[in-house]
């Protein structure tokens, strides 16, 4: 019974083909793709495992003409039209394509995880064929139980650099990237990502493009929608942001502005960022007492995006920076996620608010807006209506934001333990850096 | 329309899509800019951007016109590009681009006059002669100043430092007084009709008149953009319509005045006379002559003069063509009151001209117009404001309906005053346009015309 749903790329430089051989799902869903600009995801139904090129075709211009028309003008105006009677010529001399450009700008791309080799690998596979070339890749491997995850790097991709980071938390594990980065720009992606190999291009393009962007985030795909719990997390919301490159930059000189930076889930997610690694230097570093592996369960990641904005900078929602995300597979592992979710934002909101003052106001009510309009009243209307998604995964969420309210000092006090304790532990190692020593 | 009025002061730049985009920088006093777009020097549309007192680098502009003109952009870079050929029906979505006015067919003989009207603004005026004097075109060009306050003498002394330029006095008050007597005293083939708080670029002229070629055509206007968009009212102003009536081309016929038997046709929405060029045999032809002076500025009536002549040109069996690439800058009331006082002269005149056309035409589709169509459009307008659809303020609708609530009592007083004035006509009934030298800056006042 369980709705399965075909996840597939379509390259319109190809020829479009129909598919076929896919009796055991009931529907496609493919991410469009032109020049490598992802276009749109379109939803074509299968009948006996079979759809046909037309069936695509008239699924693509219905539904994503402007965004394929606005790729095209976009590209074009990357190379200035002089003339139309130039533009004859500009398809004459062929490409001014990105990916022409010179990949000058070292990026430290990092790898956050924690005891799942098997997935770490795909993940690490796929960082191995990124068509940029000035690449350092960094596996950060957080408190680990085993040695797998070391054994698997050294043994198969002996180019990237390991390091392991003792402090149990998914942001200290952060702050050691920004420590180990060598490049100019660091990206983040998780072991549960698959990226594509487009995916550092686009970052760093936009980074190159203009100077004042210091973060950039992309679109997060779905990798399959094999099961019940992959599909329904994607019909929640997943963590697509949509296809339009978006620009954020807050005015707070402007009345009504100072909000719009505080739901900050819109901007994207850690499985998909990147900063110029000075702007750590100016903001701080992530706060170790949120995310994962800390009792907050997440919203380290928020919480930076809304700092970045908060301090005056400019951050870019970039969809060609495109990556490729395994969902959780259980429905009971997606009960769990979006309990933790719930926790996460209200965590970042609580830290948030608590280190900006200036900001509380808002904070407080946006947070009680968002409970209303996100928890609440889905919950509410899941009684008159058919809910898109079961009740009680509006419930978990729900239950995760009344819990998140209260956990960010409890967490708080736990980071401060576990900074005074390997505070105290380097002093008996010195040499700066004792913890790859020590799990050696 | 909505960012303008939530983000004042707005930047007004412009750029060339032909040449490398550069950054916009110092806006650090707006937080939203609006950038029109041109490829070479024509005119493809607009795009707001919200940039938030910062510098807008070229990605992030290159953006926003990919997003906000893509579908104008379309036709210039579909078929360029070796991407799926069976998506090609995008290409029949995409509309053709704005027609460019290309080099001129009009022969270079035709002559052109250009009426532009002053009412003591001697700074504004003299920015607009020096853009006038600026015109590139192949053809004898007369400017023509109608000065509608002889007696304060701010108006003699700028055009003076401007030779050949040809002052007119006209001492009745009032728009449609003034353009006629620049009507009157123009000797070109060709009359453009502009006022003093404009200022435009140096192929407006040859844009403008191009559509003279086919002899049907009897009014060509154009677009006209806000030069600046720094005070709230300058923004409002904007949302209220402004003047320009967007970046397509449109031509209109008698045809199209006849097709609906109910509905006036909108007559209004083909531009105004602060940009529009004229045959100036249609003055002559007794079905349309010049403009009706109980309307418009200046007299009570408020506004309509320019539509009352568009819609008579256009019933007499001429073409109207709408030329958005012919643009000039115009400079909006910057305070309030101007503003509060403008939009209440636009709604007394759109009433006056409407009983006009029942009046003196007997087109009774005008009855239509004022008591169903402006009451419902007023309720819908405040639905909107309601529910948050909208930000202009019902304060000023409600100045709109007070307006056309006061329309019929002011065309009432007008033409009461016209009356007492006289018209403005020819001074030769035999037809031959005067010489320009004849009515040179030493015209007294009230010569013009007076009989």
């Amino acid at each position: 019974m369980a709705d399965r749903i075909k996840v597939l790329e379509i390259d319109l430089n190809q020829p479009l083909a129909g598919f076929s051989g896919l009796e055991d799902y009931n529907s496609i869903h493919a991410v469009v793709r032109w020049r490598g600009d992802p276009v749109g995801y379109i939803d074509v139904p299968l009948c006996n495992g079979h759809c046909s090129a037309s069936a695509i075709r008239a699924a693509i211009l219905k539904v994503h003409s402007d965004n394929l028309l606005h790729s095209m003008v976009r590209r074009d105006l990357d190379a200035p039209f002089s003339d139309i009677q130039d533009l004859e010529n500009a398809k004459a001399t062929g490409d001014t394509d990105s990916a022409a450009r010179a990949d000058n700008t070292l990026v430290t791309v990092a790898v956050c995880t924690r005891d799942r080799a098997e997935q770490l690998k795909d993940c690490l596979t796929s960082l191995s064929k990124l068509a940029y070339s000035k690449v350092d890749i960094l596996v950060v491997d957080n408190a680990p139980s085993t040695d797998e995850t070391r054994k698997l790097v050294q043994s198969e991709f002996p180019d990237f650099r390991y390091v392991v980071e003792p402090r149990p938390g998914l942001d200290w594990a952060r702050n050691r990237a920004i420590d180990e980065a060598r490049g100019e720009i660091l990206a983040y992606t998780d072991d549960d990502v698959l990226v594509d190999p487009l995916w550092v291009s686009a970052l760093v393009k936009v980074f190159q493009d203009d100077p004042a962007v210091m973060a950039v985030t992309g679109l997060v795909a779905p990798f399959e929608m094999e099961t019940q719990a992959q599909v329904l997390f994607e019909r929640y919301g997943g963590f697509g942001r949509g296809f339009k490159r978006i620009w954020y930059h807050v005015d707070f000189t402007s009345r009504g502005d100072s909000f719009l930076h505080i739901g900050a889930g819109k901007f994207g997610t850690g499985a998909n960022m990147a900063y110029r690694r000075a702007v750590f230097g100016k903001i701080g570093e992530f706060d170790p007492a949120l995310d994962v592996g800390t009792v907050t369960n997440g919203g380290g990641d928020l919480e930076m995006f809304f700092r970045v904005l908060e301090e005056g900078h400019t951050l870019v929602y970039e969809p060609a920076a495109l990556v490729w995300h395994r969902h959780r597979r259980t429905y009971k592992e997606l009960h769990v996620q979006l309990t933790n979710h719930g926790i996460g934002l209200y965590s970042y909101f609580m830290r948030s608010a608590r280190n900006y003052p200036r900001r509380r106001r808002e904070i407080i009510r946006f947070g009680l807006w968002w409970f209303w309009y996100w928890n609440i009243r889905r919950f509410l209307k899941s009684y008159i209506t058919t809910p898109r998604v079961p009740r009680d995964l509006i419930l978990a969420e729900l239950r995760g934001a009344l819990i998140g309210v209260t956990r960010y000092p409890k967490a708080r006090r736990r980071a401060e333990e576990i900074r005074a304790e390997y505070r105290s532990e380097s002093r008996v190692s010195p040499g700066g850096i004792p913890e790859p020593a020590r799990s050696e | 329309m909505k960012t303008l009025l939530d983000k004042v002061p707005v930047a007004i730049r412009s750029v060339d899509i032909s040449r490398e985009l550069l950054a916009i920088d110092d806006l650090s006093n707006y937080p939203a800019c609006r950038v029109y777009v041109f490829l070479g020097t024509r005119l493809l549309g607009m795009v707001d951007i919200e940039n938030a007192r910062q510098a807008i680098s070229p990605a992030c502009l290159r953006d926003a016109i990919a997003d906000q003109l893509g579908w104008q952009l379309g036709s210039l870079c579909l078929g360029d590009h070796p991407y799926q050929p069976e998506l090609s029906l995008i290409e029949r979505k995409v509309p053709a681009l704005p027609a460019t006015a290309g080099p001129s067919r009009l022969p270079a003989s035709v002559s052109v006059s250009i009426a532009l009207a002053t009412f003591d603004r001697p700074e504004q005026l003299q920015e607009c002669l020096k853009a006038l004097c600026k015109q590139e075109s192949p053809r004898r060009i007369e400017v023509v100043v109608i000065d509608n306050h002889p007696s304060s003498g701010l108006t003699p002394p700028v055009v003076a430092d401007f030779p050949g330029v040809v002052l007119v006095s006209e001492v009745r008050q009032g728009l449609a007084y003034a353009r006629n007597a620049g009507f009157v005293h123009s000797s070109g083939d060709i009359v453009i009709a502009t006022d003093d708080d404009v200022i435009m670029p140096p192929d407006w002229v040859e844009k403008l008149v191009a559509p003279f070629e086919r002899s049907d055509v009897g009014v060509v206007t154009g677009n006209v953009l806000p030069r600046e968009l720094e005070t709230e009212s300058q923004c409002l102003f904007e949302a209220y319509g402004g003047l320009g009536r967007g970046f397509n081309r449109m031509e209109v016929g008698p045809s199209w005045l006849r097709t609906s038997r109910r509905r006036a046709a909108p007559t209004w929405k083909l531009g105004a006379t602060a940009n529009a060029a004229f045959r100036a045999a249609v003055f002559r032809d007794p079905k349309i002559g010049l403009m009706d002076e109980a309307l418009g500025p200046g007299m009570p009536s408020g506004v309509g003069e320019d539509t009352y002549l568009f819609y008579k040109i256009i019933k007499a069996g001429y073409s109207l063509v709408y030329q958005p690439d012919a643009y000039v800058w115009h400079t909006h009331r910057r305070d309030r009151k101007a503003l509060r006082k403008q939009i209440y002269n636009y709604s007394k005149g759109h009433v006056a001209y409407h009983l006009t056309t029942l009046l003196h035409n007997g087109d009774r589709r005008a009855l239509f117009r004022l008591l169903v169509e402006l009451p419902h459009s007023y309720l819908k307008r405040i639905y909107q404001r309601l529910r948050g659809r909208s930000v202009y303020p019902v304060s000023l609708i409600l100045l709109e309906i007070r307006g056309n609530l006061e329309g019929p009592f002011s065309l009432w007083r007008s033409r009461r005053r016209v009356g007492r004035e006289g018209r403005s006509q020819f001074p030769v009934a035999t037809g031959s346009g005067l010489p320009a030298g004849i009515m040179s800056s030493d015209t007294g006042p009230g010569v013009t015309g007076d009989t």
